[in-house]
């Protein structure tokens, strides 16, 4: 039985298809269309899902939508009575979409892709509670839910047992830790939906101390946080209610100065301490909420989900804070991921399926074979010679990173979710100090405070970080910052960030066998066991998808050979498709 | 010839479509903006007046918890084909 799952319209709209309870395909609509963050109707990638099956649309048993529209509607509706007149731009800009298109879902589906049948809605929040708790090794768990707002819902807990989900209390709209979060983001002239985690970044060089940064305590007036974790804000401080900029006028005067105009301005100390500001209160109110359940639930595991879960500098702390002793987290924790949520919940919970294990296959997305690869590059003309076997591409591609090569890494499905897991990765050595300047400037082009992550072998974290013990699976997906060990940090200074700290991905042999043995290759040459990782893209850009785009990113960049399937493209040797990225590198 | 016709009726057709647009977001302004004042408008007020709130927008120092019954859980399935 086929099971579609479908989220859009707010941020990261993306498709997902189950097989009998197994995720067999998913992505997100932005590596299609090329538009990063793309939230319209996902028609790309639905049709990706159902062609890696081989399927039509009348083959799906059902098809599930990740929110109620109509509540969220309800809510909007409520938004602009509370705060009439001042609604009024944003109730001209809005409405159109809802009535021409968020509200006509049902027939959306039959114009897009011939789908004929009922549309089953699940809350938002849940579908969240599901692509978590459906997704973990947990029989059974406490569960968190976290993001900016779904329909009412900001913030929910409560337990999954088997098959089921029960959320049993909430925080509503407008009091909002994603929103008080983007919020800040904004303030710092960052873009909203999209730069949170260079706010996440950038707050490990201002003052992570509760007691000297003057800007924890400003933020403390703005937010009222209980001791059972739950919390309300104070609206007079906030726009984001009624109008499309989010912080008011009150909030800059509390922060004194004004909004900063655009990512060109100078970072001034003052903006990191409000970074790390806003990262402090957010942790706060995330490790009291998790003690909280963790009393009321008195289970011992947690899963996490909706935006605020890729904070991954707060997941860290999170076992050494809490009681729990077990979390998990998966891949595409933001509404991107809701999409899978909502297609487990309608096997699992609705239709009473027994839960069973996910093959823990992150690789969901389109895969190139080398036939495919090879026609491309025969028909572009581009280049290129084979390796004789995966041992010969495993010593060659270790030997020029060691010889400081910047290697764009093209193999198996594109990951699912945020991150460059090993499939679509950038990777080098983190060993040259200059790695870090190199790629930032003239691979993707951007900021300069912002860290690279670490890829270690999971046998080998322990000596290298100081991981929770033992290893939490969500270290595989990026998904954890935990500290460099102090002899290490100047020996790996790419993938070490100011404050110390790594956002290490794990990876396994299981999972990915040529990306463990590429890393544990280059340690056998260098003595470090350790690769920087970062996503396939320029600045701006969704990750690469497809050869073509793969070829075009390295040929347009800094990157100076691209190892994709069986073959090896040097940029070198082919001079005459160079370009030059920077100028595209804007979001 | 028969280029320079094809190109101008293209040319023309385009135009049209702008025009189409233009007029349709006219007309969307102008309606939105009567149900913006005489609906939403005249429904704000009447709730203020009784001091109705739709949205939570003060800090309450005086309460214990903010947390609110949700229970959410799982329904028939026929509750999951209605979009509220």
């Amino acid at each position: 039985m086929y099971i579609l799952g479908i989220s859009c319209y707010y941020h990261d709209a993306s498709a997902a298809l189950i097989k009998d309870g197994q995720v067999v395909a998913a992505a997100e609509e932005e590596r299609f269309t090329r538009k990063k963050h793309d939230f319209s109707f996902p028609v790309m990638a639905i049709n990706y899902c159902l062609e890696s099956q081989k399927i039509k649309i009348n083959d799906v048993a059902f098809v599930g939508f990740y929110e109620k529209p109509f509540l969220k509607f309800e809510r909007v509706l409520s938004q602009h009575l509370e705060m009439f007149p001042w609604s009024f731009k944003t109730f001209l800009s809005s409405m159109p979409s809802w009535i021409n298109e968020k509200l006509r879902l049902p027939k959306t589906l039959k114009k897009k892709i011939g789908w004929n049948g009922g549309v089953l809605f699940i809350e938002h929040h849940l579908a969240h509670a599901a692509s978590s708790f459906l997704t973990s090794p947990f029989e059974d768990s406490a569960i968190i839910t976290v993001d900016g707002v779904g329909e009412w819902t900001t913030t929910a807990y409560g337990v999954g047992i088997g098959n089921n989900i029960n959320l049993e209390k909430e925080i509503k709209f407008p009091s909002s830790i994603g929103l008080l979060y983007s919020t800040i983001t904004a303030y710092l002239g960052f873009s909203v939906n999209n730069s949170e985690y260079k706010l996440m970044g950038l707050s490990s060089y201002g003052k992570m101390d509760r007691e000297q940064n003057v800007y924890y305590k400003k933020l403390k007036q703005v937010v009222d946080i209980k001791e059972d974790g739950s919390f309300r804000f104070d609206m007079s401080y906030f726009k984001f209610h009624w109008s499309s900029r989010m912080p008011a006028k009150k909030l800059c005067d509390l922060l004194g100065g004004p909004v900063r105009k655009s990512e060109k301005e100078e970072i001034t100390e003052r903006q990191q301490d409000i970074a790390a500001a806003v990262q402090l209160i957010t942790e706060d109110i995330i490790i009291k909420i998790l003690n909280h359940v963790q009393k009321v639930s008195k289970n011992d595991k947690v899963v996490l989900a909706g935006g605020a879960a890729l904070n991954s500098v707060c997941n860290g702390k999170i076992l050494k804070n809490t009681n729990f002793k077990s979390i998990w987290i998966q891949p595409n924790a933001s509404d991107g991921g809701a999409s899978i949520g909502v297609a487990l919940y309608i096997y699992h919970t609705l239709l009473n399926n027994p839960r069973t294990k996910q093959t823990g296959n992150i690789y969901l997305g389109p895969e190139f074979s080398n036939q495919d690869i090879e026609l491309f590059l025969n028909n572009e003309q581009i280049k290129y010679s084979r390796f004789e076997n995966s041992e010969e591409m495993i010593n060659k591609t270790a030997e020029l990173i060691k010889n400081n090569y910047v290697v764009g890494w093209f193999q198996k499905g594109m990951e699912w979710g945020p991150r460059a897991l090993g499939a679509r990765s950038i990777l080098a050595s983190p060993i040259n100090p200059l790695v870090k300047e190199l790629l930032n400037t003239k691979v993707k082009h951007r900021e300069k405070f912002r860290p690279f992550a670490p890829v270690v072998c999971a046998d080998d974290a322990m000596k290298y970080f100081e991981c929770d013990q033992p290893l939490p699976e969500p270290t595989d997906y990026m998904l954890m910052v935990y500290p460099v060990k102090k002899e290490w940090q100047d020996k790996i200074p790419s993938v070490t960030h100011v404050d110390g700290s790594g956002r290490l991905q794990t990876i396994r042999r299981e999972q990915n066998e040529l990306y463990y043995d590429l890393v544990k290759k280059f340690g056998e040459l260098t003595g470090v066991p350790i690769l920087v990782n970062t996503s396939f893209n320029i600045r701006g850009e969704p990750i690469v998808c497809t050869p073509a785009e793969a070829y075009k990113c390295m040929m347009g960049t800094g990157i100076d050979c691209l190892v994709m399937g069986n073959y090896l493209i040097k940029r070198e040797d082919n001079p005459q498709d160079m370009w030059d990225s920077e100028q595209l590198a804007t979001d | 010839m028969k280029i320079i016709l094809k190109n101008l009726l293209a040319g023309f057709l385009e135009g049209l479509k702008m025009f189409s647009e233009n007029i349709a977001h006219l007309v969307n302004v102008i309606l939105l903006s009567i149900v913006y004042i005489f609906a939403v408008g005249i429904t704000a007020m009447i709730a203020k007046f009784f001091g109705k709130h739709f949205l939570e927008l003060k800090i309450d120092k005086n309460c214990v918890s903010y947390w609110s019954d949700l229970n959410l859980k799982r329904k028939d399935l026929q509750e999951y084909l209605k979009q509220f």
